[in-house]
């Protein structure tokens, strides 16, 4: 058995992976510790990994972290070492908190879980990216990997070959400080959203930008790519973060562009205000476009290929991929379900099971959707008292309770859903959803506003079967696969009904799910197209600022807090009493 | 505008303190063994959730009239509970105390947490909406330290109320102390950033050699490369 973690950054979770090269397991420590963002070492999820599947650490044969942790250390400090006296707080910081990084990894492990420690191994950042998502690919030789962030290891973006598993050559890479993913970042925080957390409202609001906007030009032109030296280009001074550890962005961009937005100021629609900020997020989310679109045209130079795996923090940008996808020498790119540094631990583990060199024959299996175990602990026992007391069974019986759940569905209700396995990423996929008629916009409305509390601005994802999906939307075979995680938009065919839909953008795009073949969603739909229904408007089953719900208690507790009344659950389905 | 700035960094805190005992008793009743008790948590943990979202609305509305340099810092990111110290890097409570010390710390903390209120109610003025919403909250505490005193005399019926008061005094001076340590903290802190800067100087002038070329990946089989080395 083998484990990847990763962690101190991002989001940490803990994957494991066995000698068969299939992926058993996977949790995010935010699921665990309820915490949104968890970026402390993932001992839950190791814990967890290692209670639910039954193993002592004599079982586990190498555990591999997902970065080189010194390397990412030492590039930040040789970088502010660069801009002193005024970088002189974030050195600082950096030394001061030197054993709270993941240079402590190696003594975190020797605390949580001794002997685990002398297991341990490591993977360079990008390389942790390239083979999670060449775990999702059916193919596993002759592939490009395209991997681009806000800063892993020593880069911020790196093109690699893939001959095979155990040759992955790195033929570019983009050096710190330039960085595409920390320059959306900076733009999110200048928008008023928090950094790794609100890039996804950033992409939300710019499709009520206008490209041709001053202000969308002006922040077109904070980067660029150079074609002789094959490079990004960018003017630093609009940004700190890689001198401040408080502001991402300097008083130049706001001389450039205007104050900054407040965080706690609502962000409406007609609102003054709300268009200049829609014109700059539509500028970041236009330089994000123009940009990958480079990095991919000289993948493709470089490599010769057509087939692409696609990750790291930007490829979580799905308006972008739809664009990519039309590169005339693109023929497939993959992007796996969580594709920021959640997701590396699945790729440090088949680091640890690549490197294992008991096994001349790999097999890295295809991981499913929803791959977190479920509770060894009866559910049922412990939540009797909570469910007798704030709730009432509608039904019991499985299949009544999907029935009846469609019923509701019909007749304009919002359900919640907490059903078998949790998913990988950070996307709803119907397993932990708030899910109503996608064409009721009265009930996507209830969701949005009353359930979910949801800026004015955000769209809500329609998830159908893909028969359906091809009557509504332009659907490209390049990117199939991600339209089953919700890893892309799409635009709606031209005069087609579907523009008219809730869960379509202002721009006439919808970040579409396609169910999967006997999936929970799949089920439901059997349920529900003799009812008419085909789409169903689907978001994360949390309360705003909460991680996505991991089990029924959880459930339960949004259920509690929300207007939501009903849920869907292995038990049967629920009505809140009150 | 001056009583927003001084009122911000109050709702603040207090929004963390209560988020993180929402988390507490939502790991008690994912943890607990008994049905009970599972519902007793998870009916605490939603009472602490509803108060973290009312002091999130004040903090919000004191926000909304802040500048945008002063809102900024208090924009709220939940990894902040554990780099504030709300909830421990350990581990929750329920994990590493004896339920015995858990309950008796949710006994003392209850009323410590009202007693806090009452000084945010001062400060917001009892009739108003919101000095309604924080009277009702400390009826709510209160509740809370009732019934975990039940809770513990029930479970533990050889102790007697005045044990429970000895919890109480310990757990009082404990927080006092973590007053008196966090300031003192702050204060060393403050005397030694000086100092702190100057090594970061020296350090970062080192930096300034380095030469990281070496460990640049372009053009290398990363397959290769040393799984154990760090760099």
């Amino acid at each position: 058995m083998f484990i990847g973690v990763t962690g101190y950054n991002h989001e940490s979770s803990a994957a494991l992976v066995d000698k068969n090269g299939v992926l058993v397991d996977f949790y995010r420590e935010e699921s665990l510790s309820r915490i949104k963002g968890d970026k402390s070492f993932p001992k839950r999820s190791i814990k967890k990994l290692l209670d639910t599947n039954n193993l002592k650490i004599k079982d586990i044969e190498r555990v591999a972290f997902y970065e080189r942790p010194l390397s990412a250390f030492l590039h930040i400090v040789k970088e502010a070492s660069l801009h002193m006296p005024k970088s002189l707080k974030l050195l600082t910081h950096q030394f001061r908190n030197f054993n709270r990084s993941s240079v402590s990894c190696y003594l975190d492990f020797a605390k949580f879980f001794k002997g685990l420690e002398n297991k341990l191994i490591y993977s360079d950042h990008h390389l942790s990216h390239t083979l999670t998502t060449l775990a999702y690919s059916k193919t596993k030789k002759d592939l490009c990997s395209v991997v681009v962030d806000g800063f892993g290891d020593r880069s911020t973006a790196s093109i690699s070959q893939i001959v095979d598993p155990t040759e992955i050559n790195e033929l570019w890479e983009c050096p710190y400080p330039l960085s595409l993913g920390l320059f959306y970042s900076a733009i999110t925080d200048y928008l008023g959203f928090a950094i790794n957390e609100g890039e996804y409202k950033v992409m939300g609001l710019a499709s009520f930008g206008d490209s041709n906007s001053k202000s969308a030009k002006l922040v077109r032109r904070l980067m660029n790519w150079d074609s002789t030296s094959n490079q990004i280009t960018s003017d630093m001074r609009y940004f700190d973060y890689h001198l401040s550890t408080s502001n991402s962005y300097s008083s130049k961009l706001e001389d450039l562009l205007g104050p900054a937005r407040n965080p706690f100021v609502q962000l409406i629609p007609g609102d003054s205000d709300f268009q200049r900020f829609a014109n700059i997020a539509r500028g970041a989310q236009d330089l994000t476009v123009y940009l990958l679109g480079k990095i991919f045209t000289h993948a493709h130079k470089i490599t010769s290929s057509r087939r692409f795996l696609f990750s790291g923090g930007v490829a979580m940008n799905s308006a972008s991929i739809d664009t990519l996808a039309q590169l005339p020498f693109v023929d497939e790119i993959i992007i796996p379900p969580s594709p920021g540094d959640a997701g590396c631990a699945i790729g440090a583990a088949y680091y640890c099971y690549i490197k294992s060199s008991y096994y001349s024959d790999l097999n890295i299996s295809k991981p499913t959707l929803f791959p977190s175990l479920k509770e060894i602990r009866n559910e049922e026992y412990l939540t009797e008292q909570i469910i007798f007391n704030e709730f009432s069974v509608l039904e019991r019986n499985e299949d009544d309770a999907f029935l009846k759940a469609a019923e509701l569905i019909s007749s304009g209700e919002v359900i919640g859903t907490v059903l078998s396995n949790s998913e990988t990423g950070p996307r709803a996929l119907g397993n932990r959803s708030l899910i109503c008629d996608g064409k009721n916009k009265d009930a996507v409305e209830n969701l949005n506003t009353v359930i979910k509390n949801r800026s004015p601005f955000r769209p809500t994802a329609p998830a159908m079967r893909y028969e359906t999906a091809k009557k509504y939307y332009k659907l490209r075979i390049e990117i199939h696969d991600c339209y089953k995680s919700m890893s892309s938009t799409c635009k709606c065919l031209k005069d087609n009904v579907s523009l008219e839909f809730p869960t379509t953008h202002v721009d006439g795009t919808a970040r579409i799910q396609i169910v999967e073949n006997n999936s929970s969603l799949d089920k439901l739909f059997s349920k529900l197209e003799p009812l008419g229904i085909e789409i169903l408007a689907n978001s994360s089953l949390n309360v705003s600022g909460d991680p996505i719900c991991f089990d029924l208690v959880d459930g339960l507790m949004v259920c509690s807090r929300t207007k939501l009344r009903y849920l869907l659950t292995d038990l049967g389905l629920l009505k809140r009493k009150n | 505008m001056k009583k927003t700035k001084s009122e911000l960094p109050i709702f603040y805190e207090t929004a963390h303190a209560e988020l993180a005992s929402a988390l507490e008793m939502l790991a008690a009743c994912k943890g607990t063994n008994s049905q009970n008790q599972a519902l007793g948590y998870f009916m605490h943990a939603k009472d602490e959730y509803n108060h973290a979202r009312f002091f999130f609305n004040m903090l919000s509305k004191r926000g909304n009239l802040a500048s945008t340099e002063i809102a900024r810092d208090f924009r709220f990111t939940p990894p902040s509970l554990l780099t504030k110290g709300y909830i421990s890097n350990k581990g929750f409570l329920i994990d590493t105390m004896k339920l015995k010390d858990f309950i008796a710390f949710v006994y003392t903390n209850e009323l410590l947490a009202k007693s806090s209120f009452e000084n945010i109610l001062n400060l917001v003025g009892c009739s108003t909406e919101e000095g309604k919403i924080i009277s009702s909250i400390m009826k709510e505490e209160l509740r809370h330290h009732g019934m975990a005193k039940k809770h513990f005399l029930s479970h533990y019926p050889a102790l007697q109320p005045w044990q429970l008061m000895i919890y109480r005094t310990r757990e009082t001076i404990n927080n006092k102390g973590r007053k008196i340590y966090d300031a003192n903290l702050k204060l060393l802190d403050q005397l030694l950033t000086p100092l702190y800067r100057a090594m970061a100087f020296l350090a970062g002038t080192i930096a300034k050699k380095l030469n990281l070329n070496e460990f640049r990946r372009k053009g290398k089989n990363l397959m290769n490369i040393s799984s154990f080395s760090i760099l």
